[in-house]
């Protein structure tokens, strides 16, 4: 780790005002704090965002509004979340441990940086984190990395299980800079790989997420997340996804769905949608919109099994919200 | 009468202390003016250091050394008679500029504090003249070259192995995969290291304290009288932490250099290549059996990766010949050197990869025939050590498989695999034999009543979590008559060592021998000073036994009797003003090894669910049944058990390094990307143990149990999922790609 200044503002402002280039800001640490101890953040100043007051979990006419500050472990725990937006628990439970949920902050989880192996180690080339070095990953350990969305520069997988079902949802975040405050689709948030790895999202120096915001959406009661993994718990998504269904006597009146895991971002799949909207609720229906899931998937040398796993996670995610 | 704990729960006499957190773990000595160092490690795979640049690193706060290959420490060459030599490294660090292996130990930076230690050396600048490391095992397994001349047991007029397979009626043949697995004990490998007057004292985790103290000396060149290893607590062993790895001679010689304690800590991911790690396997095992499933051939040749830095390599093929009753039996070890770190032992080093494979095969024999896997085992029963012919000592594995496959349900597998489904999951059922060779080393231990109604049960030993600690309160107590809690048990200390280490003398944890070395030397030890207690009570004037014969003297449950006078051990010493009566006897193995065999034994069931669309293989349940003679105690025993059955979760779902080929660089050198089991991965575990005391291997009749139940659990799950889904995995890890092909 190398040496930095610390400031903990206690305003928006004040944090808007102190951030300069090469400052980092702190929420939760769970990704921060990791990455500067492998020397792949260097931070010159930390800015910990803790005082500031973006809090709340709270219902209101544009829908469920989730402060950037929350702990993943609130949100979790929170009655309205978990009657209204079912996958938006399930996405949270199912991410990390119950110690870093109780530190991970839902801003932060949107913002944390992707698991790949050679981002994190800094011996090895890596375009997201020396730009023109190099991806070892595309001929290399590429088990976990990504099938969509992928570049000749990078194929590292978005880590998070929630901005999955925010995807889903149509979620929006507030942002908070120096010019005003702004509101962005979490969709459009996330920046495809392309030719520039290491810019991730559209959020420009210094600005703060300070709010999710989730639309009103009645039939996400009936909605879920489906993660698979190696191992039981503790473990970031092979693949996942993130379903809803608004179904009407037993048939598909409107549906969502994203995947996890297997994109460069969080993955929303209109087409898959597209093949389930106005058909029954049956595996048949499900296997055969699945199957459009991973149209234009690119795996690599020992990825190979994620598109035929994607497919299978959607048909299982559908499955279970049919009984 | 004080009834015996020898059978019964006990806690761990040391619990309380570790978890309340008084227990001080080697990295916890916390002492005056102590500075840190930080190991620094090659990022590339083969080679040579050409340059580096210290300059910005001695700069950096706090630092007060910087040794590399260029300015090395100052340290001598191994000790030649290392007796664990053959699992360790050839070369200690920075004492050339050859780079072997990626991850290889090529600086340490002493500073202040770990922090400033830690970020200062990542302002090393290092340039290298690159070449490119030969690190792929699947390349070499084709090329491998004779680890051990090959093993042919042969039934007379059979010319060879393959003669007998082929004239078997039945034959199978597969070839079984796994990558290397990494040692990762709770406790990170590290040492404090303190010189005061020409003396050295090492506060580090040993599973042979002794043993440590005998490498560790030479290394800087001190008397090894000179040297005090201290591991009372040793934060996981596994076998890791029985060689003296380059932070124990790191810290030893730089804390003398610079005249004052040096603490240097492998961080987690550094403990893949800067410690030792089980090689990678490739296993092809033929078997050839009549129609009825009686073996006739069985044809295991083994492949291990070795590294070019240390002598290590596995050979698993070995356990195929403790396990049935076969006429024509064939042996081979094989190794691939590659310029990877040095591999060492770890949890049933030979018995973990060869279970997998020989067990694997039997289930694919049993598939074959149309016979149940249970019943293709009892077929092939062996009353008699199938490579020597000597006799079991104590074998009562028909019981385990009978008992375990009652308790667990076993007649409720279905007939055709992949047939019995649970809502999303598909259900199978595995099992698989459980075999470990029993030993016993030479140990000596210390037993002394002293005036306060205690005694002393002391020696080099270790607990590395085993329960020895225990073990010496609960063996102690049943020697001497007298209540568990007026044991004070000491270990984990080379300075309790009675008697120098003498070959075939490990003095600590290892090879599931710990229990069964210990406990003999502490009887013994009672004994005499049981003995030694009765001549004092007669020739000490102020005894109230002074003057009569030692044999009028007896000695029960903690007091001396002769006629009607009586006297506590207490009473005895305090009367005579004597602090403590004492005696040390030494115990090992006799010539009973040439007239028996000895191993311990067990049968493990399992139950996996895969899911139906996703396929992930979870355990659901296991039964573990164990003949291991007599159990000292059930509490920590079982908790053996079960932790070998975790090991063997690990094994056959989620482990195994990834070796980059290109680069010699492990992928995964971290607990994110290199999964081990979590508590949700660990199903409920039923153990049973059957207690018949074997007596023949030693007077109480205990065997060891530390490894049983990794030497085959690995191989029922396996088993189990095939059942689950009709499909075979033979490259482990079992992960839910290997299962999606239907």
């Amino acid at each position: 780790m190398r040496p930095f200044e610390f400031a903990a503002p206690d305003s928006v402002r004040q944090a808007l005002h102190q951030a300069r280039d090469g400052s980092a800001y702190l929420a939760g640490g769970t990704t921060l704090v990791d990455l500067m101890k492998l020397d792949v953040m260097t931070p010159t100043l930390v800015l910990d965002l803790n005082a500031l007051p973006l809090r709340g979990i709270r219902v209101d006419r544009h829908g469920l509004r989730l402060g950037a500050l929350e702990p993943m472990s609130e949100v979790a725990a929170n009655g309205l979340v978990a009657t209204g937006y079912p996958m938006i628990t399930k996405a949270l439970l199912l991410s990390a441990s119950p110690q870093l949920r109780n530190m991970a902050t839902i801003g932060g989880n949107l913002l944390q940086r992707t698991r790949c192996g050679y981002f994190r180690d800094t011996a090895s080339p890596c375009n997201k984190r020396a730009p023109g070095s190099g991806c070892p990953a595309i001929d290399g350990d590429n088990r976990t990395h990504a099938v969509l969305g992928t570049s000749a520069q990078c194929v590292a997988t978005h880590a998070s299980d929630l901005a999955v079902a925010l995807v889903a949802l149509d979620a929006s975040v507030v942002i908070h800079g120096a010019t005003g405050t702004r509101r962005m689709p979490v969709a459009e948030l996330y920046l495809l790989p392309g030719v520039t790895p290491h810019q991730e999202h559209r959020l420009r120096p210094g600005e703060i997420i300070a709010e999710v915001v989730v639309p009103t959406l009645d039939w996400a009661r009936r909605s879920t997340y489906v993660k698979v993994r190696d191992r039981s718990s503790f473990e970031f998504a092979l693949t996942s996804a993130a379903v809803a269904v608004d179904l009407r006597h037993g048939v598909i009146e409107d549906v969502r769905v994203a995947a996890g895991g297997v994109g460069t971002t969080p993955w929303r799949l209109p087409a898959v949608e597209r093949a389930l909207r106005g058909r029954p609720m049956r595996t048949d229906v499900f296997e055969a919109a699945a199957m459009v899931a991973s149209h234009g998937a690119k795996p690599l040398t020992h990825n190979a099994f994620k598109p035929e796993l994607l497919r299978r996670t959607i048909v299982r995610a559908l499955t279970s919200l049919a009984v | 009468m004080t009834r015996s704990p020898v059978g019964t729960p006990v806690r761990r006499v040391e619990g309380r202390l570790k978890v309340t957190g008084a227990a001080r773990y080697p990295a916890d000595h916390n002492l005056s003016d102590l500075a840190h160092g930080y190991l620094v490690l090659s990022t590339i795979g083969r080679g040579t250091v050409r340059s580096m640049n210290v300059d910005p690193v001695r700069a950096a706060p706090g630092v007060l050394a910087v040794y590399t290959p260029f300015e090395p420490p100052p340290l001598e060459p191994p000790w030649a008679q290392d007796p664990t030599a053959g699992i360790g490294y050839l070369q200690f660090p920075m004492q050339d500029k050859e780079v072997r292996y990626h991850g290889q130990v090529i600086g340490m930076v002493v500073a202040r504090t770990f922090e400033q230690a830690r970020d200062a050396a990542a302002l090393l600048e290092v340039t290298y003249q690159r070449r490119t490391p030969n690190a792929s095992f699947a390349d070499g397994v084709p090329h491998a070259t004779q680890g051990r001349p090959p093993v042919d047991i042969l039934a007379a007029g059979t010319g060879s192995i393959d003669e007998a397979l082929a004239r078997s009626e039945v034959t199978v043949t597969a070839t079984y995969t796994q990558h290397p697995e990494h040692h990762n004990p709770m406790e990170p490998h590290a040492t404090t290291a303190v010189w005061q007057g020409g003396h050295l004292t090492l506060y580090c985790g040993a599973q042979a304290p002794l043993l440590r103290a005998l490498q560790v000396a030479p290394a800087v060149g001190v008397d090894p009288a000179r040297v005090h290893v201290v591991s009372p607590h040793v934060g996981g062993g596994f076998g890791g932490k029985v060689v003296a790895y380059p932070q124990s001679v790191l810290a030893a010689s730089a804390a003398r250099e610079l005249g004052r304690p040096v603490r240097v800590v492998v961080t987690r991911e550094q403990l893949f290549t800067v410690t030792g790690h089980r090689p990678a396997f490739s296993q092809t095992v033929s078997l050839g059996a009549d129609r009825h499933g009686r073996l006739n051939a069985i044809k295991h040749d083994a492949v291990s990766s070795g590294s070019v830095a240390g002598p290590y390599f596995g050979d698993p093929a070995d356990w195929s010949r403790t396990v049935y009753r076969c006429p024509n039996i064939h042996l081979g070890a094989r190794v691939v050197p590659l310029d990877v770190p040095p591999a060492t032992i770890m949890r049933a080093p030979n018995e973990e990869p060869g279970s997998f494979a020989l067990e694997s095969a039997m289930d694919e024999l049993a598939a074959t025939l149309g016979v149940d896997p249970l019943a293709l085992r009892t077929a092939n029963y062996s009353t008699t050590h199938p490579g020597t012919g000597l006799p079991w000592s104590s074998k009562h594995l028909d019981e385990c498989y009978r008992v375990g496959a009652d308790r667990f349900g076993w007649h409720r597998r279905a007939a055709e695999p992949g047939t019995r489904v649970d809502g999303d999951w598909l259900v199978g059922m595995g099992m698989a034999t459980l075999v470990y060779p029993a030993a016993r080393f030479e140990m000596a231990m210390r037993v002394a009543f002293r005036r306060d109604g205690t005694a002393d049960v002391a020696g080099a030993t270790a607990d590395p979590g085993t329960g020895m600690w225990t073990v010496l309160a609960v063996v102690g107590a049943d020697s001497l008559g007298i209540p568990i809690h007026r044991i004070r048990p000491d270990l984990g200390d080379s300075a309790l060592a009675s008697s120098p280490l003498v070959p075939g003398m490990l003095a600590g944890a290892g090879g599931s021998t710990g229990t069964a070395s210990a406990a003999p030397a502490v009887r013994a030890a009672a004994e005499s000073a049981i003995r030694a207690l009765r001549k004092h009570a007669v020739e000490h004037d102020r005894s109230p036994f002074h003057g009569l014969s030692v044999e009028d003297v007896h000695y029960r449950d903690g007091v001396l009797h002769a006629g009607r006078a009586t006297a506590t051990f207490g009473e005895l010493l305090t009367a005579t003003g004597t602090g403590r009566i004492e005696a040390v006897e030494a115990t090992g193995q006799g010539d009973e090894v040439t007239r028996h065999a000895f191993a311990s034994f067990g049968a493990c069931f399992c139950e996996v669910r895969v899911n139906r669309w996703t396929r992930e293989p979870r355990v659901a349940r296991m039964t573990c049944v164990v003949d291991a003679g007599t159990i000292i105690n059930t509490a920590t025993a079982r908790n053996q058990i079960v932790g070998g059955i975790v090991w063997g979760v690990g094994q056959a779902l989620l482990e195994g390094a990834r070796v980059d080929p290109a680069s010699g660089r492990i992928a995964n050198a971290n607990l994110a990307d290199y999964p081990i089991p979590v508590n949700a991965d660990i199903p409920p575990v039923d153990v049973h143990f059957l207690s018949y005391p074997d007596t023949v291997f030693n007077p109480l009749g205990a065997r060891g149990i530390g490894e049983l139940s990794t030497a085959g659990s690995a191989a029922a799950i396996v088993n189990a999922v095939y059942d689950a889904t009709g499909i075979r995995v033979r490259d482990l890890p079992v992960t839910m790609d290997k299962l999606l092909a239907r």
